[in-house]
């Protein structure tokens, strides 16, 4: 390029381009600019949320556990245009709304800082009512329909605690005030995972004069949405809630526990725990009465007992006191204990549950028979810290791998003793833990855990209700002798004529553990009566030749594990194989 | 002082001064906090700094100029690797050196100007023993990349933009030819791919969305434009008056000291004001350029070409991106917005086209 002709070239795109904004600036500053001028000078442009939607929680079939349901909301904006008394009658006579409702959001809207604010008539209208407010639509400038999402939990109360439900969000829109889809997980799921289920609401643009009326410009579209609003993302889970809504009804008028979960690889399919509460009433802002109502109710609703409540494990410990005999040598599969129906220590006399005893007794047959006597002798033989060092191999103790708050329990191990007890230990408790009582407690899942290092010769399961990378398992390294003679006495629990687990009993394949734990001493008067009933434990793994899933059920003040634990058990064994073992085109 | 307004150079430095000055004035009118804790107290430190620079520049030979081309560069290449390492992160880029507890810089700045002076000198040596359009081509572009993928790396698309856009309209207009022009187009458009994918914060990538699409915005950066524009345009033709902007002062407009400082501006003059201010620009900018023919030298001649194109362009992407005309991507109005290290550069690119268009003609200063 020539000199003169680079620099003359360049002073004219130079030229063009000045030219051009100032075009443009012409425009905006004097054509424009009265509307401009209005627009900066008598209105305010607002920022509204546009609500999005939560995203679902799913079970492991994708049916919806908690939702997020369109609903469509009646608001209020002050209108000098609109007559008054021909809104009320409209209000009053075609959408039920109380006066009094109308009276204080009518008087609401008159403060001079409420100007811009719309206040909420009626939540979630009908279909009718919206066909009925929509036509009105023209004529009543002060109405506005505005959607909103409501959390919904078509289940219920199955499975609540895990889920868990909302509370209020502190973010509230300048005009519209709260909206429902704003709330945040107040527990469970919905806390742990809020970040993934909350939708990002977007916002859109108001043009709102000094007298609170939304105005049109002819020059900036300002209605449009700005930022679009995002639903949440999906949280699929490995839970069946069809199974934990069959378990939560089996439980009939008790209250308790109980776990369910898939050998493998470790994905729980039922975590039911009875008495529950209804998430859906917390979707809404709830009224102090009636928190109340749900607060005050007795046998505390909101407690998890699958973890949260720690009891004393009664007979089916008797697993861990049987393995860890076998392991450290102290008995093998013959030695054989006598029961005569108690055994004395001290001058004390502990007893079997069953009186007149049970005889000649090897580790098998203690166990199908859940003979206390050979325990006491076992446990003795054992000693406390060979003991409380298994009970901590299985997990007893610690914290699972779950999510959740939880109540880990506690066993006589070497620092409880020292700390709690002054570091006295004597053969009276060994002999009370070593049945699982006394100073020994234990929540659902970790005897679950239990039962499923039993089933799945030795591996320590990696529980968990999310799917996920699957990690490495943990094997506790017990023989394979010794876990073989564990399985046949729980299969014999099951199935032997003398077992105390019959009452689940069907196609033979089930094996399990039964427990009964006192909640008082068996001296006290209130033994065994009212809310001093025992509790019943019922653990179990199934199918026994190829143990696919662990059942543990755990009845608040059930008497007897077997009896109230065993048809439930049962029933999910039996759902199990309708669902999960039927071979497709196979009729059940 | 009227024989110093008669001089080129007096010209063109009292409408940067009155650049600066209005810059500062409106500024003020913004009122944040108290005078000493202000953005104008920080502000009037720089414009003293800047003045200086502007004195010791304008006393330099074009020699020393010429000579210190290549260390400036390097110098400023090595700024940029260090502010990648231990540099301060503000609103997402790590693009700034901390200067005691008061004051940061922008070492991008710098290598906006220094790019100007390295590739000026290559070119004027380059015509000795090359007239290849090819190694012309190909030199200018790899003085450029490597400050270009430093920025990037920050990432700090405005200042990246800017560099791009000073450093191909310089290297075009230098070594014209219609064929490499069209290979390094296409060369243009296969780099802006991974660039868009790889290079760019969604932030970014949202800005330029929203520039394109507006109702396609994720993140609302709409808003911005709409609020700039409702400021510009209600200052109707004379403006609300100084201190009467209602849009700044409800904090309806964001980065209304830096990137916006132009729409406050326009909101408080009105059309008249906007006038006056891209007016000022337009004479440096045309003013210099009309000195091009004149020049003899090609050292000069490719640095006075760089040096208006960089004021050119800060005021066309600015005020464009203020009256949506182009996406908001974070470019200062030179010497006008808030901010020292724009305000510096600004000076050294103002005292330098003085420091051409008066001594040009001097071959003894040159050192010819």
């Amino acid at each position: 390029m020539a000199k003169s002709e680079r620099s003359n070239l360049s002073i004219l795109i130079v030229s063009i381009l000045l030219v051009v904004i100032l075009f443009r600036l012409f425009y905006i500053q004097v054509i424009n600019g009265d509307e401009y001028r209005k627009i900066s000078s008598n209105n305010f442009l607002k920022e509204v949320i546009v609500p999005s939607p939560r995203g679902s929680i799913l079970d492991r079939f994708g049916k919806e556990i908690a939702v997020s349901e369109a609903v469509v909301n009646l608001y209020y904006k002050r209108n000098s245009k609109d007559d008054l008394d021909k809104l009320k009658k409209f209000l009053i006579s075609d959408l039920k709304i109380k006066k009094e409702i109308i009276n204080k959001t009518l008087k609401k809207s008159k403060l001079s800082n409420n100007k811009n604010k719309r206040f909420i008539l009626k939540e979630n209208l009908g279909l009718k009512n919206i066909y009925r407010v929509e036509n009105k639509l023209n004529s009543f400038f002060s109405l506005e329909l505005v959607v909103d999402y409501l959390r919904v939990y078509p289940f219920g109360n199955v499975g609540a605690h895990k889920i868990g439900y909302l509370k209020s969000n502190d973010r509230r829109d300048i005009v519209y005030g709260s909206f429902l889809s704003t709330r945040l997980g107040a527990s469970g799921l919905e806390k742990i995972f809020d970040k993934r289920l909350q939708g990002s609401n977007g916002l859109r643009f108001l043009l709102i004069d000094s007298r609170g009326r939304e105005v049109l410009s002819r020059i900036v579209s300002f209605d449009k949405k700005k930022v679009k609003n995002k639903a949440g993302e999906d949280l699929s889970l490995t839970i069946d809630i069809e199974m934990e809504k069959l378990i939560y009804s089996s439980f009939g008028d008790f209250n308790g526990a109980a776990m369910v979960h898939e050998i493998k690889t470790g994905e729980i399919l039922a975590l039911v725990s009875k008495p529950s509460f209804d998430p859906n009433k917390f979707s809404k802002s709830i009224s102090v009465p009636e928190w109340n109502k749900i607060k005050e109710k007795p046998y505390k609703p909101f407690l998890n007992r699958t973890l949260l409540s720690s009891n004393p494990p009664g007979s089916i410990i008797k697993i861990v006191t049987a393995v860890a005999a076998l392991e450290e040598g102290v008995i093998n599969e013959s030695t054989q204990h006598y029961c005569r129906g108690y055994y004395e220590l001290g001058g004390r006399k502990f007893r079997c549950w069953k009186q007149g005893g049970h005889g000649k007794v090897n580790v098998v047959s203690a166990l199908i028979t859940s003979c206390d006597v050979f325990f006491y002798k076992v446990g003795l033989s054992l000693g406390i810290k060979n003991y409380s060092k298994w009970l901590e191999n299985f997990g007893f103790s610690k914290r699972v791998t779950l999510p959740f708050s939880q109540n880990r329990g506690v066993i006589p191990s070497t620092d409880f003793i020292s700390k709690y007890l002054k570091g006295k230990w004597y053969k009276g408790d060994m002999v009370n833990v070593a049945i699982g009582q006394g100073y020994l407690t234990v929540n659902t899942v970790q005897a679950s855990i239990m039962t499923s290092i039993i089933a799945s010769n030795g591996i320590y399961p990696n529980l968990r209700i999310v799917p996920g990378d699957q990690e490495d398992n943990r094997t506790l390294g017990i023989s394979k002798k010794n876990l073989f003679l564990i399985q046949k006495g729980l299969l014999g629990v099951v199935n032997d004529r003398d077992g105390t687990g019959f009452h689940a009993r069907s196609d033979g394949k089930l094996a399990g553990k039964t427990g009964t734990a006192q909640v008082i001493s068996k001296r006290s008067k209130d033994y065994n009566l009212g809310e001093f009933k025992n509790h019943g434990w019922y653990t179990s793994y199934y199918p026994f030749e190829d143990p696919k899933i662990v059942i543990t059920v755990f009845v608040e003040n059930g008497v007897s594990g077997g009896r109230s634990g065993g048809p439930i058990t049962k029933n999910i064994v039996n759902y199990y194989k309708k669902n999960y073992l039927a071979k497709p085109g196979e009729v059940n | 002082m009227i024989d110093f307004i008669r001089k080129p150079e007096g010209k063109i430095l009292i409408a940067g001064f009155l650049i600066m000055f209005l810059g500062f004035v409106n500024l003020i009118y913004i009122k944040e906090n108290s005078f000493l804790s202000s953005y104008s107290f920080k502000q009037f430190v720089w414009i003293v700094v800047a003045v200086l620079i502007c004195i010791i520049v304008t006393r330099l030979r074009l020699q020393t100029i010429k000579n210190l081309s290549v260390p400036f560069y390097i110098f400023s290449i090595i700024l940029l690797i260090f502010v990648l390492f231990f540099g301060q992160k503000i609103s997402g880029a790590k693009s700034w050196i901390k200067i005691g507890n008061f004051m940061s810089f922008q070492p991008s700045e710098l290598v906006k100007i220094s790019f100007i002076f390295v590739i000026a000198k290559f070119y004027s040596e380059l015509g000795a023993y090359s007239k290849s359009y090819l190694v012309k081509y190909f030199l200018g572009i790899s003085f450029f990349l490597i400050p270009f993928a430093l920025i990037m790396f920050q990432p700090d698309l405005g200042s990246a933009l800017m560099l791009l856009v000073v450093s191909l309209t310089v290297i075009i207009s230098f070594s014209y030819n219609k064929k490499v022009l069209i290979v390094v187009g296409i060369l243009m458009l296969a780099l802006s791919i991974p660039i868009w994918n790889y290079g760019l914060k969604d932030y970014q990538k949202e800005r330029v969305i929203s520039f394109v699409s507006p109702e396609n915005d994720p993140s609302g950066y709409g808003y911005n434009v709409i609020q700039s524009k409702v400021a510009i345009g209600s200052g109707k033709f004379l403006g609300k008056g100084l201190g009467n902007s209602s849009q700044a002062k409800l904090k309806f407009l964001p980065e209304k000291h830096t990137d916006f400082a132009f729409s406050v501006w326009a909101e408080q003059t009105g059309f008249l004001g906007s006038i006056f201010l891209i007016g000022l620009y337009s004479f440096l900018v045309v003013y210099s350029l009309l000195f091009l023919n004149k020049i003899k030298d090609s050292f000069l001649q490719v640095l006075l070409f760089g040096l208006s194109s960089y004021f050119f362009f800060h005021l066309l992407i600015n005020i464009s991106m203020t009256i949506g005309l182009f996406p908001v991507v974070g470019i200062p109005l030179l010497m006008f917005s808030y901010g020292g290290s724009s305000l510096i550069c600004g000076a050294i690119a103002l005292s330098l086209i003085a420091l051409v268009v008066s001594d040009y003609k001097d071959v003894n200063r040159l050192g010819l």
